[in-house]
């Protein structure tokens, strides 16, 4: 009995630290290295922002599909503006001012008018990715036009020399992730902020009857998201020294599915950032650990689905036995 | 011989045993009363018996014969029917549809539904429960409550043919008016005498006293006593399910209603209402009566600055009229809705974050950052000061029982010292034990200076508790009347007929 | 009772494992975001046949249109320390996963990448000298002289240079006059908008024999252009239409015997061989001096279509 009330409570955390111990086992020499772990944390940094600020809005029992377009349209913008001479804080302004006005339109459309954030976020995907199209002209933009200052931020980072560590640095990407999980993670869990939107996902209409202002809180948790959606096709622009209209897309389904992850880890199911960051590492460190083992690609996405919705189902498998 | 034979039925929700070594015998062709404080496992047994809560033991016979019970279709085939309290209804489908929901529909060649084959069926069940005037064909949702109750008891009655044997009725009279209540006993009589047995469970004492022929009462999750109704009495009863004598009285004010008014209203009138006009003072407590739906929630809601004023004006606190339900909590007014679980509660999360959630800015750091210690205090104070029961404020409200979570929204109305505290139905669905720790609640807040403003379907708690009484007839204020000397006889003619004000006032 | 998440994220990684094979002391990472895509397939599947036959172990990662993951994927096969590295995407856009290479001293082939100072080589077919076969095919079919439209798209570099090889060889013939260089909308492929313009074109000359040929730099617009002057019935004028890349569809066309003629087709496979040959030159020490490998090409007509 107490077993399984144990694996009920923290499966997912042990099904964690097994795929690590897997891999520290098969990859003795690679795996668990100081090296390597920056460089996981480096890789998961955008999908780990675009999970971060997805949970905000989760919490609240909503979501939010338009962030891969949000993230695409904030490099693009970023990217337009550089290539007609504007300096770097001018491209990343403009970014975020987008992110942020894109997430208030979704909280209009989802608070005010009442739009279902399925069919909303739907809509605003598709708006937000046609607008980035039209934006690029459909095309990369690359080289030259990309300021050194802004493509050289994702390689560079706080040397570790300090501590012991030659030659390897933090990266800035991993810095800013860290950066924004700290502010949500004092947003969602210290603040009175937090607590109502935790109460607005507990019960919409309780929380109204209760003083909360349901509508002003969804549209203000909207635009966070799109601001966390802005901020990571920011940094992906900066990594990849380039933008294109579709080059976030990938980062929705995945941000979605590591909520998912980390919401199984919580008794009565809630979002909460710390365990969305486990399900944003699960499924950052499978990528890494099984293309060191050279597993086939499709293969490996088998099997991140798979065990993505077999943290879910035994999830909710324990929690109708309860 | 017994229809049904439970015995040693326990079952454990995480720390809480809701049922310890249970037993109950339900004879054929009577109607059975079960009776309990809230909390006492009644409703934990309902879902054993349909099957949708597995008992971690329990011994059960139909017909002397042991039976197993692994899921509601097990229960469906035994001859188990149940009418829950709660309303279960598609409120877009019609009533024919919403009656023939979970069983074979009638068919035109084999795929197309029968349409009027089955609104004749659904006519047939509405007309033996002396409801033939619904329409089979009106969609549910725009009928009444009472209505709503009345088709789902149809519904569920009109599957005896198929080997109905035992009908197990949750608190079916919880939103039925007298009128309603009589047509639902008349059914019940009939269902008797066709050999059915009927198990009832309602905290109304009158109508288990009228309509049933024994009673079990169960305490704490165990069976206290079984007795044929005609030799026991609700004194008794009481004593059963609260293990001590409980005054069946209202405590009596003690102190004066103060002077100054608190909130004023001029001649509001919305969609629904129309002509409300009165002015409360401090310390007052106001009831609005009615019969069922005239208004009493939409008199609360609009006191609470929901909906929209046609003309009027209303002043609370000496603020000008609230506009927005977020203001109401800032300005001293405090609400306890009539539906807890739907409009009041959260249930998955903590009994803290619940009461605390309207006080959260007054207890912050700078407005900003949450002041756990602090809410906590406040919530073990409160609960404290409405008796509420737990295992620790963390426990989630769901884990609570129905009195207890009602005492969840009491402790969050009344966490910041309301001025006025609106309460819509106060006591819905709350035992005996718990009404009276209710009561005693009302009266010292009102003995502190808080205005109350209060609906109630029972009487006796409108002219127990309150010092006035505003009679809303179809959402139109009628009269208010002062408490003193009213009967109860004279308060429910006042709700039928405006020509009785003038008759008490002569 | 012991059924969850841990063990069945267990079994499925023991299952990745077996399916994983032992390493070997050759092996090769081919990264790409583009793999679902049909030349890029051709690419791998000829650079593995060539990889298997030398004995090395190959590990194929697609990404899925995740530019930034193809970085990610190039770091660990770094961390693991794999012989060598071919990608097939834009090298500018992974330049820092190229850096982490480079500082491992692991080298990078591209393949159809484009060119960079931190690959060791591009194979890839010459774009320069396809525009030429088929622009002076154009030329010598209308015997040096007439009116020759163009279908061009210079916002992308490899066609760009397609452009304007094509331009030197018609502005050296005195007596060729291009009447229009059309860019076409490509959102949704490139023929229905390149149809339509050349519909308007027609229209515009409305006399037999006022268009001589049409020049795409792709096949998109070649087989636009072919729609229109079939439906305009002005398919018997002798026009000449010549298109690039050789995809089915074009094929098909020119098979026919119409008025699609020709179509430069890269030789895919060659190129991921090609690939396999510069990996085991610099395996074994070599040093490659040259920064593009170029693949031939081959003109296609209806002479040659049906060989494989």
């Amino acid at each position: 009995m107490a077993v399984i009330t144990l694996f009920r409570r923290y499966g997912t955390l042990i099904g964690f630290f097994a795929i690590i111990g897997f891999f520290a086992w098969q990859l003795p020499d690679t795996f668990v290295t100081p090296r390597n772990l920056i460089n996981v944390s480096q890789q998961i940094s955008m999908l780990a922002v675009v999970a971060f600020t997805m949970t905000i809005v989760m919490v609240m029992g909503d979501f939010d599909l338009s962030v891969g377009s949000m993230a695409s349209l904030a490099g693009v913008v970023a990217a337009v503006l550089f290539a007609q001479g504007f300096p770097v804080w001018a491209g990343v302004a403009a970014a975020l001012a987008v992110g942020l006005v894109g997430g208030l339109a979704n909280g209009f459309l989802v608070s005010i008018i009442g739009i279902l954030p399925f069919v909303a976020t739907l809509g605003t995907l598709t708006i937000l990715s046609g607008v980035a199209f039209v934006v690029s002209d459909g095309r990369t933009i690359f080289g030259r036009d990309i300021p050194s200052a802004f493509s050289g931020f994702a390689r560079s980072g706080i040397s570790l020399e300090p501590v012991g560590l030659a030659g390897l640095s933090l990266p800035w990407l991993t810095v800013i992730a860290l950066i924004v999980l700290f502010i949500v993670w004092f947003v969602l869990e210290q603040t009175i902020y937090g607590r109502r939107l935790y109460a607005i996902g507990g019960n919409r209409e309780a929380a109204k009857l209760a003083g909360v202002k349901v509508k002003r809180l969804r549209m203000s948790a909207f635009a966070l998201t799109g601001l966390g959606a802005a901020i990571a096709g920011l940094m992906y622009a900066s990594r990849v020294a380039s933008a294109n209209p579709t080059q976030g897309s990938g980062l929705m389904l995945d941000a979605i599915a590591a909520v998912f992850v980390g919401m199984t880890m919580s008794e009565e199911g809630e979002p909460r950032v710390l365990a969305t960051l486990v399900g944003v590492l699960i499924l950052g460190i499978l990528d890494n650990g099984l293309t060191q083992m050279a597993v086939d690609s499709y293969v490996r996405e088998i099997l991140v689905g798979g065990i993505v919705v077999a943290a879910v189902a035994f999830s909710s498998l324990s929690k109708q036995t309860r | 011989m017994s229809l049904l034979a439970i015995d040693n039925v326990s079952k454990t929700y995480g720390r809480t045993r809701a049922l310890k070594g249970a037993s109950l015998t339900v004879a054929r062709g009577e109607v059975h009363a079960l009776m309990g404080e809230n909390g006492a496992g009644k409703s934990t047994l309902i879902k054993i018996l349909a099957g949708v809560v597995a008992p971690d033991t329990m011994e059960m016979t139909v017909d002397g014969r042991p039976v197993a019970l692994r899921g509601a279709q097990d229960a469906f085939d035994l001859g188990f029917r149940f009418i829950h309290q709660e309303l279960n209804v598609v409120a877009h489908l019609s009533v024919a549809e919403n009656m023939a929901m979970g069983k074979p529909c009638p068919r035109r060649f084999g795929v197309a539904v029968d349409w009027p084959a089955l609104n004749a069926q659904a006519h047939a069940a509405l007309d033996r429960l002396g409801v033939g005037h619904i329409d089979p064909r009106t969609k549910i949702g725009r009928l009444s409550a009472g209505d709503q109750m009345l088709v789902s008891i149809a519904g569920a009655l009109s599957a005896t043919g198929e080997g109905a044997r035992l009908f197990v009725m949750d608190e079916p009279t919880a939103s039925l008016t007298g009128d309603e209540c009589d047509k639902l006993f008349a059914v019940i009589e009939t269902l008797k005498s066709e050999g059915a047995s009927v198990l009832y469970v309602s905290h109304r004492m009158n109508e288990v006293m009228a309509i049933c022929d024994t009673v079990t009462v169960y305490r704490d999750g165990r069976h206290v006593a079984t007795k044929p109704v005609s030799e026991t009495g609700k004194d008794q009863i009481i004593r059963f399910m609260t293990g001590r004598d409980v005054a069946d009285a209202f405590p009596p004010r003690t102190t004066p209603v103060g002077e100054r008014v608190v909130c004023r209203v001029d001649d509001v009138s919305t969609e629904v209402l129309c002509g409300i006009d009165f002015a409360l003072r401090e310390g007052e407590i106001l009831g609005i009566g009615g019969l069922a739906n005239a208004g009493q929630s939409e008199l609360l809601q609009m006191l609470l600055g929901l909906g929209t004023r046609r003309s009027g004006r209303v002043e609370i606190a000496s603020a000008p009229g609230l506009a927005d339900p977020s203001d109401p909590w800032t300005h001293g007014v405090a609400y306890v809705p009539r539906e807890r679980r739907r409009e009041g509660l959260m249930l998955a999360r903590p009994i803290t974050d619940n009461v605390v959630l309207p006080h959260l800015t007054a207890l912050s750091r700078a407005g900003t950052i949450a002041h756990r210690r602090r809410e906590r205090a406040l919530t073990a104070e409160m609960g404290g000061v409405v008796r509420l029961k737990s295992d620790g404020l963390a426990q989630p409200v769901y884990q609570l029982s129905g009195g207890n979570q009602q005492k969840v929204v009491f402790a969050r109305a009344v966490g910041a010292a309301p001025r006025l505290l609106l309460l819509d139905e106060p006591t819905r669905g709350v035992d005996v034990g718990a009404k009276f720790d209710i009561y005693t609640l009302i009266r010292e807040l009102s003995g502190q200076g808080c205005s109350v403003v209060l609906t109630s379907s029972e009487l006796t708690e409108l002219i127990g508790l309150c010092d006035r009484i505003l009679i809303l007839l179809d959402g139109r204020q009628s009269e208010i009347v002062a408490t003193d000397g009213l009967t109860s006889a004279d308060l429910l003619g006042r709700f039928y007929d405006e020509a009785h004000g003038g008759h008490a006032a002569a | 009772m012991f059924r969850p998440i841990a063990t069945m994220a267990a079994g499925a990684l023991a299952l990745a494992f077996a399916m994983a094979g032992p390493a070997l002391a050759q092996s090769v990472a081919v990264i790409t975001p583009y793999l679902a895509q049909p030349g890029t397939q051709f690419y791998v599947d000829g650079f593995t046949a060539e990889a298997e036959a030398k004995g090395w172990d190959v590990n194929v990662v697609d990404t899925a249109g995740d530019v930034a993951a193809v970085i990610s994927r190039i770091e660990d096969a770094v961390t693991q320390s794999v012989d060598a590295i071919v990608i097939n995407v834009d090298p500018a856009q992974v330049e820092a996963g190229l850096q982490s290479a480079a500082d491992a001293g692991i080298p990078v082939v591209g393949m159809d990448a484009g060119s960079h100072p931190l690959l060791a080589t591009n194979v890839t077919s010459n774009g320069y000298a396809m525009a030429a076969e088929t622009a002076v095919y154009v030329a010598n079919r209308i015997g040096g002289e007439g009116r020759v439209v163009m279908f061009v798209f210079d916002a992308f570099p490899p066609v760009q240079i397609r452009g304007v090889i094509a331009d030197a060889v018609f502005a050296n013939h005195p007596d060729i006059e291009v009447i229009d260089r059309i860019t076409p909308d490509v959102q949704d492929g490139g023929i229905a908008d390149s149809r339509a313009r050349m519909e308007a074109l027609l229209a515009a000359n409305p006399e037999a024999g006022s268009i001589d040929a049409v020049w795409a730099a792709w096949d998109q617009p070649a087989l636009g252009a072919l729609q229109a002057i079939e439906d305009a019935g002005r398919a018997d004028e002798g026009i000449v239409i010549v298109g690039m890349d050789a995809n089915p569809q074009a094929r098909d066309a020119i098979a026919a015997g119409g008025n699609f003629e020709a179509s430069m087709a890269q030789d895919f496979v060659g190129i991921g061989a090609r690939a396999a040959d510069a990996v085991e030159r610099l395996v074994n020490g070599e040093e490659l001096r040259q920064s593009v490998i170029y693949v031939p090409t081959k003109l296609i007509t209806a002479a040659n279509v049906d060989e494989q």
